[in-house]
């Protein structure tokens, strides 16, 4: 095996105490490493008390949408009197098509469904990916509208707020990120890490470089559930290189990391979906926290479209009680892409998008490239 | 013993002509004792179980654990030869040994550990049984059975297995007594007449054995061992030589280091160790044990498998290292999924030698924050075998433990505690020392500051001053009382007791041995098990009705109240 550790702390983290004194010296040894495993990963979702971004009001469930269309007598036997609860009977409400089909596999076969409540406000967290601030089509956009940041900054793309914002399931509290979140955290499935090399410093450092690696090591956790940091995780090595391995360039200014932008392939697992998108143009921030600890930060990019229908029609028991329609959220979703337009339909392919992540102070570990030693598949 | 003295005086000359020694360092003959009166020795929870592992394999299961030994001159050996049973002791002996001897007669075990298959397996057959304790009563008995001991055993299996119509029951039930007597629970100082002694007595081969072979691998005496003792070889000079050499060259004493190093650095306290798992969110069970394993696992490949100098524990950057320690280092592990790997520490890092590991400094702490008290006191007690005073019952805490005091660090609130004139003395015995592991947490994890403000390390052991805890461990690995101390408690943890008068200056030629060979644990090892002091008994104890050899008939008769 061959570790990438440093001389000192460097491998993971470079810090800190409870006073949040840095032991690194600004002058410390050229070409450090700071490693990180991504643990939370949420799409940023602005909210406001009275829900002013939604102005008429959030959608019904596709639970609800299905009992409408039933009789009472239908209804009292399709759920034994409401004995069937609305989780237990997901499935079912979501196997409403004409014929019985999943409407959240085949969205196509229903066209009656209310319109998706979309996000009508100005506001939106995220980064400006297109570089104008008016929404005008580019080569690699189509025409949009843009958001201005919670602090005022104008040209903010953040499609995938606009279309998941008026959603239940994926606002604060909501149950579908936050138990494909739990997820991630038990199973130990697409488990990503970040790895900074050549750092000269870690506070301020104008040149560093961010790869992406998915590891086959599952989180540690304390005997309350929350991860130990510090941890050591394994890079997953396929034939001699990274499955995963894509880099950005990046700094880092008063412990701020900035990079992108760049395509990068991620792992993801949630809501028993599991899939590798490519994030086009992304960039990452991340504020380091000095003990190491629960690094705060934004990933910003063009998420791509089909890949994200496919998580959200393999959903299970959320689908129910995250309350969206399959065939209005499909229509809706198309209709918000604003990246990569394909070059016969004009269709754009890609859907502006921003996440919240936190990440814990981590140890990358590469195995020994001579051994060629291969990971299993998780 | 013959090798040995041979070798001592073979370097007392070298020393002579090198003109460098003093008489004590440089081989003389080892002064006589008279030995301490014959005792008996409870086996530990460790002992109990590497015997029965040994005779019945290591799948055999121990899931109860006995009642506690307390700890005596600094050594549950030495608290052994004070233990009594208690009723409810002795059943807990009872429970375990009823499974340990169902599963040595299990279905899946008795053709490996039962040596004769009956005719009939519903009837009683006592060639069988006989056959059977026998060969094992002697590993357990460490000894052979006497008649009457056998009688007893093969009657009682007879018995029940005529009524329960199966042999292996009764071969049970016969196997359960034998481990709840005395003669398998305690280690026994058996003597018979020695008119070349000074008290007229010495040690049966059958006790040198059990010596012998508790003291190097901590467990009972193998078939070599007790062959050696039945033709009386471990009565001359060579017969003991050679068993000696043979053990100490066997894997099994790194089993016998461990549970020395186990009961010399207290790790017992593992076993209740509690941490605020909010402050320290690293920690769990499995770190602690890990703790304690690494401690263990760095001192017997130092001193066992390296053969290096002991002093050097305490500097050395040699190590070994697992997922859970790696979280408490900060340190990448190759295998995050579990398994032990070796680690050295970088030159340049914080910490060297087992007081900067884990081990030391999270045991030696409190539950919610580092104690240079606590440290500085085990490192006195323990590691230089010097005692410090109990605290004073009337203790103000409210200077130390005041949350609006100024003070910020452990330095700051011990100074402002030490102004207190019946806590100062003790004070300045520990604190100094213990001050210089504060840039460990409690449970070892690295700081700089506490509250805010820069932690100041420096302090001085008995004089010799020092920066930080890996010059603090470099003036330990300096100190002559460190292996003074530990000659003197093995010594004692090998005898079962704290060294007589007279074995003072038997110590001291221990301590001068030590110092020749370049402080090598196997060669003091080897001192002490072919010295004649180790295997010297004086004459019992006297009692109103004159002599009495130490029976465990008597004994025991007493101590269970029967």
């Amino acid at each position: 095996m061959k570790i990438y550790f440093l001389p000192v702390l460097s491998v993971t983290v470079g810090f800190l105490t409870s006073a949040g004194m840095s032991v690194v010296a600004a002058d410390a040894p050229e070409n450090r490493t700071l490693g990180f495993v991504v643990q939370g990963w949420m799409p940023s979702v602005y909210e406001t008390k009275f829900i002013d971004e939604c102005p008429a009001g959030l959608n019904i469930s596709n639970d609800e949408i299905w009992w409408r269309t039933l009789s009472k007598a239908e209804r009292s036997e399709k759920t034994q009197d409401g004995l069937i609860t609305t989780l237990d009977r997901w499935f079912l409400a979501k196997s409403r098509g004409p014929k019985g089909e999943d409407v959240c596999i085949n969205p196509e076969v229903i066209k009656d469904d209310p319109p998706l409540l979309t996000v009508e406000g100005a506001t939106s967290f995220g980064v400006n990916l297109d570089g104008n601030t008016d929404g005008s089509a580019t080569p690699k956009t189509c025409t949009h509208e843009n958001f201005i940041s919670p602090v005022g900054v104008p040209g903010v793309d953040n499609q995938l707020y606009r279309l998941i914002g008026c959603i239940y399931g994926f606002r604060d509290q909501g149950v579908i990120e936050i138990n494909a979140n739990e997820m991630r955290r038990t199973s130990g499935l697409a488990m990503i890490l970040i790895e900074v090399t050549d750092v000269d410093d870690a506070k301020n450092d104008d040149d560093v470089t961010v790869t992406f690696y998915r590891s086959i090591d599952q989180f540690p956790l304390d005997s309350s559930g929350q991860v130990i940091p510090h941890s050591s995780y394994r890079v997953d090595y396929k034939g001699g290189g990274p499955r995963y391995g894509d880099s950005l360039k990046g700094s880092i200014v008063d412990g701020v990391l900035q990079a992108g932008s760049g395509d990068v392939r991620l792992p993801y697992y949630g809501n028993y979906n599991y899939m590798h998108p490519v994030i086009r143009d992304m960039q990452i921030k991340l504020e380091i926290a000095d003990d190491g600890t629960n690094s705060q930060g934004t990933v910003a990019g063009y998420y791509d479209l089909e890949q994200y229908l496919y998580l959200t029609g393999g959903l299970g028991p959320v689908i129910s009680t995250g309350n969206f329609s399959c065939p209005a959220f499909f229509d809706a979703a198309k209709r918000m892409a604003d990246g990569y337009p394909d070059p016969d339909t004009g269709e754009c392919t890609h859907i502006s998008s921003a996440f919240e992540i936190n990440a814990f102070a981590a140890f990358v570990v590469h195995p020994d490239q001579s051994s060629n030693m291969e990971t299993a598949e998780r | 013993m013959l090798i040995s003295k041979m070798k001592r005086n073979i370097g007392q000359i070298a020393c002579v002509a090198a003109a460098i020694c003093t008489l004590t360092a440089c081989g003389e003959s080892e002064p006589q004792t008279s030995g301490a009166p014959p005792d008996m020795r409870r086996l530990t929870s460790e002992q109990y179980r590497n015997v029965i592992h040994d005779v019945f394999g290591e799948h055999v299961e121990i899931a109860s654990r006995f009642d506690p030994l307390v700890r005596t001159d600094g050594l549950f050996a030495v608290g052994a030869s004070k233990a009594i049973i208690t009723p409810s002791g002795f059943e807990k002996f009872y429970n375990i040994a009823r499974s340990v001897a169902r599963q040595a007669v299990d279905k899946d075990n008795r053709a490996v550990l039962i040596p004769c298959a009956p005719a009939d397996a519903l009837r009683a057959n006592e060639a069988c049984s006989r056959q059977f304790f026998t060969e094992v009563g002697r590993h357990l008995y460490r000894r052979p059975l006497t008649e009457s001991e056998m009688e007893t055993a093969v009657s009682a299996a007879n018995e029940v297995a005529d009524q329960l119509n199966d042999f292996y029951s009764g071969i049970e039930f016969g196997l359960t007594g034998l481990l709840v007597t005395p003669s398998f629970l305690f280690i026994i100082d058996e003597t018979e007449p020695d008119s070349s002694s000074l008290s007229g007595l010495r040690l049966t081969g059958h006790a040198k054995a059990s010596r012998l072979s508790f003291l190097l691998w901590n467990s009972a005496p193998d078939d070599m061992l007790l062959e050696a003792a039945e033709t009386g070889a471990l009565h001359t000079d060579n017969g003991i030589e050679r068993q000696v050499e043979r053990m100490v060259r066997s894997p099994f004493l790194a089993r016998g280091v461990r549970a020395f190093f186990e009961d010399f650095l207290d790790l017992e306290k593992f076993e209740n160790l509690e941490k605020d798992t909010t402050i320290y969110p690293a920690y769990t069970i499995n770190t602690a044990e890990s703790a304690k394993e690494q401690m263990l696992r760095t001192i017997v490949d130092h001193t066992v498998n390296q053969d290096a100098p002991y002093p050097e524990i305490f500097t050395t950057r040699k190590t070994f290292i697992d997922s859970h320690l790696g979280r408490v280092y900060r340190v990448p592990v190759a295998r995050p999924d579990g398994g032990w790997e070796p680690y050295e520490f970088p030159e340049d890092d914080v910490r060297a030698g087992i007081l900067t590991q884990m081990g030391f400094l999270s045991l030696f702490s409190h539950p919610g924050r580092s104690s240079a008290t606590l440290r500085g006191k085990a490192v006195r007690e323990l590691l230089l075998c010097q005692k410090v005073p109990d605290p004073p019952g009337d203790i103000d805490f409210s200077l130390f433990n005041d949350p609006n005091a100024p003070s910020r660090t452990a330095r700051d609130r011990l100074t402002a505690h030490a102004t207190v004139p019946s806590c100062a003395g003790c004070h300045k015995l520990t604190d100094p020392i213990g001050l210089g592991f504060e840039q460990f947490d409690g449970i070892g994890q690295f700081r700089v500051a506490e509250q805010g403000a820069i932690i100041d390390v420096a302090g001085d052991l008995d004089g010799n001053q020092f920066a930080d805890a890996k010059s603090l461990a470099q003036a330990m690995h300096d100190s002559p009382s460190v292996p003074a101390c530990l000659t003197n408690q093995l010594y004692s943890y090998a005898a079962g007791r704290a060294p007589e008068r007279d074995e003072r200056e038997f110590v001291r030629y221990l301590e001068a041995g030590f110092s020749d060979s370049g402080y090598s644990l196997k060669a003091l090892l080897r001192d002490i098990a072919t010295s004649d002091a180790f295997y010297a008994v004086s004459e019992p104890k006297r009692v109103d009705d004159g002599v009495r050899a130490a029976s465990f008939n008597d004994k025991t008769k007493q101590e269970l109240g029967s």
